[in-house]
């Protein structure tokens, strides 16, 4: 009697364990009861990035440089680093973690549902580079006039030659320093009045330039010498452009000609086309900065301004650069580009400096959070990425979705037809199985285990399915075997459980092996499979072995000893 | 009852030539490496709208990228799938600026990139991971039949195990090898994952039969000769070797027709490696026992 008591105490265990767990997997089936409904719809299963997309990314710290006592301070201020810069996205739940692979000390930033890839590698690796110059020495333009000098003397000669009669197409091709006219020979084409620069402009349409000659002398322009030949002139009607050759007599006056001209060019280099050489370091950079503030009171005037606060250093080296360079300019440079070309007014000794570059609110907003969050310790080299897009991950889910349900599916038409009653009950054990499984993928979500399901981990899932029933078929098979040498029902199942144990056990055991070795392994795809494949086979022992066998436990009875047929299909004996 | 043992030369003669031929087809061949195990970058994109540049229009607008073995090739939707070593970090950068020049609104639906070192470290893992599953799973079936008796040693079934298993994962390297040849599929770390667990799992199907020759050891007591006793628990478990193996191959199957192109080939690996597993269970592993107590007892 009281073995009959425990039988029905275990399986009402089952049963309550099926309840919550199917409710849990499934919270549509209590949308009658809105307040636990609720509840339990915010339960959810961690989705990987290859899921619901997003952004994988692993670094490399170059540690050459750091001492080895200070190695983990430096990853620490790395990591931090990284961490405020990620959360400036704004994605849901950025993870940066570190990691080691031998030697090697590794980053790891994880970014889900981030929309531009290449963007947000430029933000976590990139230091923004402030730096503030002054202008050079007049001495480094030196050189500049130097060099000018020996190319006017090169066009005054060459101006020689072409006004001798040398073939003026050739020269340019051989001596113009205008790229784009090499090929034509400085050929320039008609153009009206007013096309080109001042000085060019007025001697092309001097009224004494005759048609076919080289101006006698060399003409300067802002771009360098210019050795100029009119070719033709003609009035600037479209009519006449179907007519022949024009002549300077037929042409129209002022404005209304067009002249085809053409045009060796000897460039002139100033200091002003190298910022680098114009523009000097003074020793102040962005290291040197305390904070960095959007200024708000600007707002409305005009853009908004960055204010800098600079530290002690720092306020030494911008109160004698503003001394040295009064009533000139200084340069502010972001990341080696002139953003803001200042005339200082007067000393500044407080510190303070503002930028005024043509800048958006939002760009003012990113510039200050990145200038304040500083330098990387360590430089990072990006050394592996798995990026993808959210609709992939969606369609993917979907077909893996629908693979497990067509191999749950067709596992359970075959348990059923091939064991019968036994098969129901196995089937039965195979969906509470699965919302177990599904169960702990949304509680694990509270616990330092949180497992992340990916589609690698679906697929763990779905072999899990056919394997989950393995143990079922040894168990059916057995108790078989055990009714075929005429052992009653109820001493069969006992049996079948008891000696289809140890193969299960050393089954079960094998694919453990493989699973905790493919988990050491670590690669993020292998990993997903493994630590899903490992739980499913652990809990599908427990499934198929306790839940199973209670169950059917609780339905032996003398009905079964009279119907052996329904509970399984008979098993012929060997001959 | 079915004369598997009897007719193991059959089975001898049909294992030795798949698995030379996958030996030689390994070494002539070889294996087509996917990023994984080269190192490089795979992007996969899809064009907003047709009709989708041509593939050598493509090719040629990335002449002057400087990008090392570039590939291109056209897939399904409107999407290209891209293979190229890159020179710096912000290679992919300019790989998309360049395709949005054919199309503004192109989508990066999936781009892996795989350093150097990383695909040198996932190699040697690789080697590591299928070594030591090999010895593990050897280890381990000869600690659970220890207390097997007769001519037999526990070390000797734990060795006939691995030899079908090392037998398994050979036959599926052949077959992807010609995969690889004939229709590009490339192997990369879920191939291993596949390898590792088909070792796993398909010595489930040997287990069972080396328990049952065991029990029935136990019980004839040495009056039936060791070749009946082994292919009589051969028959007398070859419902269940089957059956257990079958719920796998659904499942399997299920995956590599609906489970969509990312492990696809993931469970193609998989399931020729248990049904082959299957194979060998029955027809190899057991009958390696009767080889080897032959030769023991000569």
């Amino acid at each position: 009697m009281r073995q009959h008591i425990k039988k029905r105490f275990h399986f009402a265990g089952v049963l309550l364990l099926g309840l919550v767990c199917g409710i849990i997997a499934y919270p549509q089936a209590v949308r009658f009861i809105p307040p636990l409904f609720q509840a339990i719809e915010k339960l959810k299963v961690n989705e990987g990035l290859d899921l619901q997309g997003g952004i994988h990314l692993e670094y490399k710290a170059d540690m050459s440089q750091v001492p080895s006592e200070k190695v983990n301070d430096a990853l620490a201020a790395a990591e931090a680093v990284i961490e405020r810069r990620v959360n400036a996205f704004g994605v849901g739940e950025p993870l940066v973690q570190l990691s080691r692979s031998g030697t090697e000390r590794r980053i790891i930033v994880e970014l889900p549902g981030i929309k531009d890839i290449e963007q947000a590698k430029k933000m976590i690796k990139e230091t923004p580079f402030l730096e503030f110059r002054e202008l050079a020495d007049p001495e480094a333009a030196k050189p500049f006039d130097e060099m000018n000098g020996q190319t006017k003397l090169q066009a005054q000669t060459i101006l020689e030659r072409a006004t001798k009669g040398e073939d003026f197409s050739a020269l340019a091709k051989e001596f113009t320093q205008d790229p784009s006219l090499k090929d034509t020979g400085g050929d320039l084409g008609f153009a009206k009045k007013g096309t080109y620069v001042p000085e060019f402009d007025a001697i092309v349409f001097d009224p004494n330039f005759k048609s076919g000659e080289v101006w006698p002398n060399l003409v300067e322009s802002q771009y360098g010498w210019h050795i100029i030949k009119k070719i033709e002139e003609r009035p600037a009607s479209s009519l006449s452009q179907q007519g022949g050759p024009a002549s300077a007599s037929d042409g129209g006056d002022g404005d209304n000609r067009e002249v085809h001209a053409a045009n060796i060019l000897f460039m002139k280099r100033s200091i002003d086309q190298y910022p680098d050489l114009m523009w000097v370091a003074t020793g102040l950079t962005g290291k040197n900065l305390k904070s960095a503030s959007v200024d708000y009171q600007s707002q409305g005037v005009g853009s908004p301004q960055v204010a800098l606060q600079f530290d002690s250093e720092g306020t030494k080296l911008f109160a004698e650069i503003t001394k040295r360079n009064l009533g000139k300019p200084v340069a502010i440079l972001l990341d080696k580009e002139i953003i803001s070309q200042p005339t200082v007014q007067n000393e500044i000794v407080g510190g303070q400096a503002v930028i005024t570059g043509n800048f958006t609110m939002q760009e003012a907003n990113n510039l200050v959070k990145r200038l304040n969050e500083g330098a990387l310790p360590v430089p990072i080299i990006l050394v592996s990425q798995q990026s993808v897009d959210a609709s992939l991950g969606q369609s993917a889910l979907k077909e893996s979705l629908l693979a497990g349900l067509v191999g749950l599916g067709a596992v359970a038409v075959f348990m059923m037809l091939y064991y019968r009653l036994l098969g129901v009950v196995a089937v039965v054990a195979l969906l509470l199985y699965s919302a177990m499984l599904l169960t702990i993928f949304k509680l694990s979500v509270f616990t330092p285990f949180a497992i992340t399901v990916t589609l690698p981990g679906i697929a763990g899932f779905i072999l899990s399915i056919g394997i989950a029933v393995d143990a079922n078929v040894l168990i059916f098979e057995r108790t078989r075997e055990e009714l075929s040498y005429g052992k009653n029902v109820f001493k069969s199942l006992a049996e079948g459980f008891r000696r289809a144990w140890p193969s299960i056990r050393d089954g079960h055991v094998s694919t453990l092996i493989t699973t905790v070795i493919l988990m050491a392994f670590g690669t993020g795809f292998v990993k997903g499979f493994a630590v899903i494949l490992a739980l499913g086979v652990l809990l599908s022992l427990f499934t198929a072995v306790v839940l199973v066998r209670v169950s059917v436990m609780f339905m032996a009875g003398e009905w079964m000893e009279r119907h052996p047929k329904l509970l399984v299909s008979p098993k012929k004996l060997l001959e | 009852m079915l004369q598997i043992i009897q007719k193991r030369k059959y089975a001898y003669l049909f294992s030795g030539i798949l698995t030379t031929a996958s030996l030689v087809l390994l070494m002539s061949w070889g294996l087509k490496l996917g990023i994984d195990f080269k190192g490089g970058t795979l992007m996969e994109v899809q064009f907003s709208r047709d009709p989708v540049p041509q593939v050598s229009e493509v090719e040629k607008s990335f002449a002057d990228l400087s990008l090392q073995s570039l590939t291109v090739q056209a897939t399904d939707n409107r999407g290209m799938l891209l293979r190229y070593l890159a020179s710096d970090e912000n290679a992919n950068d300019r790989v998309l600026k360049n395709l949005q020049s054919f199309d503004p609104s192109v989508v990066q639906l999936r781009t892996d990139f795989i350093g150097g070192s990383v695909s040198d470290q996932i190699k040697r893992n690789a080697l590591t991971g299928i070594v030591l599953s090999v010895l593990c799973i050897a280890l381990y079936i000869a600690w659970a039949f220890r207390r097997v008796s007769g001519a037999v040693t526990s070390w000797e079934y734990g060795l006939g195990a691995v030899i079908a298993l090392a037998h398994d994962i050979i036959v599926v390297i052949g077959i992807f090898v010609l995969l690889g040849r004939y229709y590009n599929i490339e192997v990369g770390v879920p191939f291993i994952a596949a390898l590792l667990t088909i070792l796993g799992y398909s010595v489930n199907d040997t287990i069972v039969v080396y328990d049952r020759v065991r029990e029935n050891l136990l019980r004839s007591q040495r009056k039936e000769d060791f070749e009946i006793t082994v292919n009589r628990s051969l028959n007398e478990t070859l419902g269940r070797s089957i059956n257990t193996s079958l719920t796998v191959i659904i499942t399997l199957f299920a995956i590599t027709i609906f489970g969509g192109d990312s492990i696809r080939y993931f469970g193609l690996a998989l399931l020729i490696g248990v049904i082959f597993g299957t194979y060998s269970s029955i027809y190899v592993a057991s009958a390696l026992l009767v080889t080897r107590y032959k030769m023991k007892t000569k």
